[in-house]
């Protein structure tokens, strides 16, 4: 195998799903060395960006087949249960069996075991609801829960029970309509890398006195996602991403609304964004281009 | 994909062929990567517009060889004859009888 073969090879391996590399992936590597120039061992720029772009447009053909609706629910959820997991991990040292439950559930829903990820997000959502709520009739957790890492925040100290029932219950109804119909397909093992990130508070990029900041690494995950949503939607002309930063975005607006009298315009800006391209997400399907671009 | 279809107007050709018809056609003007041509193709297929007309084994590697299909000629045609029009505007203004 000649250097430049076994770049390519590197290359289609970080671009392509395996199924279209399992099908076609000699026949576009065949391709590749037909047009490269003899004798040279690395891989053209403007190959390298094909290929790239080329990949991640070939992620987003695949992962648009099927019901849009049932496939944008399950993506929210998955979105939504990956955040609930991100807020309980710092905590994991005082409260670590329910971050194993909540973490259980983000296993089975990115698997599509549709019961077993309403079981898990009923009995952390009920943990959570009740350390919100400060009312602990059983299993009692000395409050407030501090963090072992990540944050210093104490758990909660930023949300109350209506919000953190908001978001179980988003979760555990997109459930109950998931177990109708067939299961969902498995979901990208890259939710797990985004919970850290999600979960990391980082500089807080919003006021730091505020009653409920936004960590730098949740807001750069938040909108990095939501961009790639608009350009999934716009690539495959199909609304599934824009439910779920519909339904992401429902959660987040939650939270908002119940310190509404404490929002600063930094928290109006960071929601105005979320919303916009949320918005935009659900707006690009229906734009009507030419039947043969250029 | 307008070069694309073009390519592909007299008979079913592979991915490198396609890539060269193209580059002739538009006179080296567009040179796609190997990874966008493909992308190109795949949603051309998705949309019925060029099909798979077979696939052969050569030099240990499969290759498909694509070629127009009826939707595809009708949408190549009234593209064709949108531009036509569009281009009359200017050349029937320019050059007059």
């Amino acid at each position: 195998m000649t250097p430049i073969e076994r770049r390519y090879r590197l290359l289609m391996r970080l671009a392509y799903p395996r199924g279209y590399r399992s099908d076609h992936g000699e026949e576009v590597l065949g391709v590749l060395l037909d047009c490269a120039e003899p004798g040279r061992t690395v891989p053209e720029a403007r190959q390298v960006a094909g290929l790239v772009s080329g990949g991640l447009r070939e992620r987003v053909r695949q992962a648009a087949r099927g019901e849009a609706w049932r496939d944008g629910l399950h993506l929210g959820v998955t979105a939504v249960m990956a955040g609930q997991l991100a807020a309980l991990l710092p905590y994991a040292g005082r409260i670590g069996v329910w971050v194993l439950v909540s973490a259980a559930g983000l296993l089975a829903v990115s698997r599509g075991r549709v019961w077993p990820a309403l079981l898990c997000a009923a009995l952390s959502g009920g943990k959570a609801l009740l350390l919100a709520a400060a009312w602990q009739p059983v299993d009692v957790t000395l409050l407030p829960v501090y963090p072992g890492f990540l944050t210093d925040r104490p758990l909660f100290a930023a949300s109350g029970p209506a919000a953190v029932g908001l978001g179980y219950a988003v979760v555990c109804c997109g459930l109950l309509v998931l177990t109708a119909g067939p299961p969902p397909g498995p979901r990208s093992s890259w939710w797990w890398a985004a919970v850290p990130v999600a979960a990391w508070a980082g500089p807080g990029l919003l006021a730091i006195e505020a009653t409920l900041p936004v960590g730098l690494g949740r807001l750069v995950l938040e909108v990095g996602l939501l961009c790639l949503g608009v350009w999934a939607a716009r690539t495959a002309r199909d609304a599934r991403w824009a439910l779920a930063a519909a339904l992401h975005l429902l959660v987040v607006s939650g939270q908002l609304t119940e310190r509404l009298t404490e929002l600063t315009r930094q928290h109006l800006t960071y929601w105005g964004l979320l919303a916009a391209l949320t918005a935009t997400a659900a707006l690009v399907p229906g734009d009507r281009r030419r039947a043969v671009p250029n | 994909m307008y070069y694309v279809l073009v390519a592909l107007l007299d008979e079913p050709l592979h991915g490198h062929a396609i890539l060269k018809a193209v580059a002739e056609l538009s006179g080296r003007r567009v040179n796609p990567s190997v990874g966008t041509l493909y992308g190109i193709l795949e949603r051309l297929n998705d949309r019925g517009l060029i099909a798979v007309d077979r696939e052969e084994t050569v030099g240990g590697r499969s290759r498909r060889y694509f070629r127009l299909a009826e939707d595809g000629r009708g949408v190549l045609e009234a593209e064709a004859r949108r531009m036509q029009r569009a281009a009359s505007l200017v050349i029937d203004r320019l050059s007059p009888a």
